[in-house]
């Protein structure tokens, strides 16, 4: 996993693709994430920030899915200069 | 006839029933509902509320050869590491472990064939189970339409399992479905699929799977990004929501008028009817005040029951209604409880015993114990009689906003917004000191955009009838008979008593001295008993004791409440309906749900407190 300067999800600017590394949560939420396609190696791409606040909506494993800021700034993502994860296909 | 046999199956359950039984479970968002729809047609029930561990939706196929296939419709789920109670009673039943259902002979798996990578997913976890199991590809008009394509038979040779492209709405694909039913299916050969348990590798397995079945993922479709800028637009989708909201309150309102007073007048004529074939008797007064007019005074209110549950259905349907929950978190957020919330509380404006039971998706235990507790103080479709008749008597109609919104849907809004703000304060109260929780993370799924069918809706509109009318049919006329004898007796010379003298009249005056602060006098008072059964009794109930016509929209119950009601009366009544949890039904979900009376009991106190005391606030500001 490369530790350098690894983004985190909350930081993508709506239209910008990225390439998810890791969740840092408890088992049961981070396989929760997992379930609903926020996965390692999975493409997601930030969708737009909501009004007044804390939430954005995120594409990910061909779904949209709202996340609150402070969830998203959990997952981090793959430095961009690192290469895409080549099953990441992203649709 | 004995369940058939599918090769490769190790374990099986004997089934007690005769009838195949067969499990349709997947994601949810894939078009589930309306693919049970189309295979069952109107041959199907949501189970009772009472005495079950989850809303199941039951249906069965009759076959050509005379057979009948019993199916289930399974809830959601996006793994099979059950989270949720939801998912959990979906695993069970699937495994076979489950009291109240015998293990199915065979499962569907529908999966969205316009995201088949990411769905493909869950195929190796629903084969693990070890029941014979068709993958159904649905939406495959909508893969077509935007230029998707998919290989089954390559799908099929990966997964070891038979797969079909089919679409719920169009029909295409479902001849083989039945086929499948029935169970003469050529099962595909045993393949290995990847370990379960590790989502990651499941993820690539399904990638591979899909790129090696020449699968060509559809156009994406940008209505869909069109309409999330409109309605989540950071001035226009709070506006929208609002509009939305006000819409559907005034359509309640000016839409339903018209048809109920053709419900009204038909329940009259045929009353007139009845009265002209029957001799005089006291079997004539028990039919045609305590049953016909009771029971009548009730359906009457089917029309407003039905355009709410109709505007719920075209949100729900459409994909409006996350939109709105993702506009809601906010303000969920602020009383602390999670976004999910927002959905069963906003079924509960239809009835808090589905909400209840869709609080089981909440995963955090504290965030759906404070959810059910404060569900029954939204404002659920069986206080709209109460209020329809309370305002039509009380409020005068005047345009506030030109011809937009009246005084009287004015009112019924403030009314929903008690219940709303109500139920926010005390989700703030139990988090903040009894049921304090780590936050989960929030996590909302927004399903695409789509058209609602009117086949889905007329399917909603025909259940929620039934529901209504199976309530109209037995508890609400058992209360009304009991009524009509508590008023008729004890005989004076040869008839019945006037009511004050009746035994309603005289268990009326003695809780008076409780309902007197409120305004309320004996009369209302046996009323509200009554409607601890079911809110919507009291209507009855008063047309009853006031011996007349007792529809909502019928003047003489208006003048007759008019002159016994003082406004502040009516207005802390109003208080009272809003607040109290006034449906033994309720009840019995909410000590089903936690697993005992200690909850539903504090519940039941609270809310009479609730109740009781803006009551008497109201009669004390406004008498």
């Amino acid at each position: 996993m490369p530790d350098t300067e690894s983004d985190s999800l909350d930081r993508l600017s709506p239209g910008v693709t990225a390439v998810i590394a890791a969740l840092d949560f408890e088992e049961a939420d981070r396989v929760r994430l997992m379930e609903l396609g926020f996965i390692p190696g999975s493409s997601v791409s930030c969708q737009r920030v909501v009004p007044l606040g804390d939430l954005a909506i995120f594409q990910v494993e061909g779904t949209q899915v709202a996340l609150r800021k402070e969830t998203a700034a959990r997952i981090t993502l793959q430095a961009s200069d690192a290469g895409r994860n080549p099953d990441a296909d992203g649709g | 006839m004995p369940t058939a046999v599918e090769p490769g199956t190790a374990t099986r359950h004997g089934s007690p029933s005769e009838n195949r039984v067969v499990a349709i479970c997947g994601p949810p968002n894939v078009g589930k509902s309306s693919f049970f729809n189309r295979l069952t047609g109107l041959r199907q029930k949501v189970a009772n509320y009472p005495g079950i561990t989850v809303e199941k939706r039951l249906g069965s196929l009759r076959l050509e050869d005379g057979g009948q296939v019993d199916l289930i419709d399974l809830p959601g789920i996006v793994g099979l590491h059950p989270r949720s109670e939801d998912e959990r009673v979906c695993v069970e039943i699937l495994r076979g472990q489950s009291d109240t259902l015998p293990r199915p002979a065979a499962a569907i798996l529908l999966l969205d064939s316009t995201n088949l990578q990411a769905h493909l997913r869950m195929v190796p976890g629903i084969l693990g189970l070890g029941l014979p199991t068709l993958v159904v590809l649905n939406m495959a008009d909508e893969l077509e339409a935007r230029g998707g394509s998919v290989d089954t038979k390559a799908v099929s040779a990966q997964i070891g399992a038979p797969v079909v492209l089919a679409s719920a709405v169009t029909g295409a694909g479902m001849e083989e479905v039945v086929r499948f039913l029935r169970g003469s299916f050529a099962p595909a050969g045993k393949v290995e699929l990847p370990v379960i348990n590790n989502i990651p590798a499941e993820r690539q397995w399904a990638h591979s799977v899909a790129a090696r079945s020449s699968y060509h993922a559809p156009e994406p479709s940008l209505w869909g990004r069109r309409l999330d800028r409109i309605f989540l637009h950071p001035v226009g989708g709070p506006l929208i929501f609002l509009a939305v909201v006000i819409a559907v309150f005034q359509s309640i309102f000016t839409l339903a008028v018209p048809i109920m007073d053709a419900v009204e007048s038909a329940i009259g004529v045929s009353a007139g009817w009845i009265g002209a074939l029957l001799p005089d008797s006291m079997l004539k007064g028990l039919l045609l005040d305590g049953v016909w007019g009771g029971v009548g005074s009730v359906v009457v209110f089917l029309p407003q029951i039905l355009i709410l549950f109709l505007f719920i259905g075209l949100l729900e349907d459409s994909g409006y209604l996350a939109r709105a929950a993702v506009i809601a978190d906010r303000s969920m957020r602020a009383v602390g409880l999670e976004g999910r919330s927002f959905i069963p509380l906003l079924s509960s404006y239809a009835c808090a015993i589905p909400a209840v039971m869709a609080a089981r998706t909440i995963e955090n235990q504290r965030d759906r114990l404070a959810t059910l507790l404060i569900a029954p103080l939204t404002t659920c479709s069986a206080r709209l009689p109460v209020y329809a008749l309370l305002i039509a008597a009380f409020i005068p109609e005047r345009p506030l906003i030109g011809p937009f919104l009246g005084t009287r849907a004015a009112v019924l809004l403030g009314l929903y917004a008690a219940g709303f703000f109500a139920a926010c304060g005390t989700a703030w109260l139990l988090k903040s000191a009894v049921l304090k929780s780590k936050p989960a993370p929030f996590v909302l799924q927004l399903p695409a955009y789509r058209w609602p069918t009117i086949r889905s809706l007329t399917f909603r509109l025909v259940d929620r009838s039934k529901i209504f009318l199976r309530r109209a049919g037995t508890v609400i006329l058992v209360t009304t008979i009991v009524l009509w004898f508590l008023a008729s007796v004890p005989y004076q010379n040869g008839e019945p008593p006037p009511i004050g003298e009746s035994l309603a009249g005289s268990i009326g005056r003695t809780i008076e001295p409780l309902v007197e602060p409120l305004g309320l006098n004996w009369k209302i008072g046996i009323g509200l008993i009554t409607s601890l059964a079911a809110r919507e009794v009291i209507v009855g109930t008063l047309g009853t004791i006031y011996g007349m016509e007792s529809d909502e929209g019928s003047p003489a119950l208006q003048q007759a409440l008019q002159a016994e009601l003082s406004f502040g009366g009516a207005i802390a009544l109003l208080m009272y309906f809003a607040f109290a949890m006034q449906c033994m039904s309720t009840v019995a979900i909410v000590r089903r749900e936690t697993g005992g009376w200690t909850w539903p009991a504090i519940q039941f106190a609270y809310m009479l407190v609730l109740a009781y005391s803006t009551g008497f606030a109201a009669y004390r500001i406004f008498g």
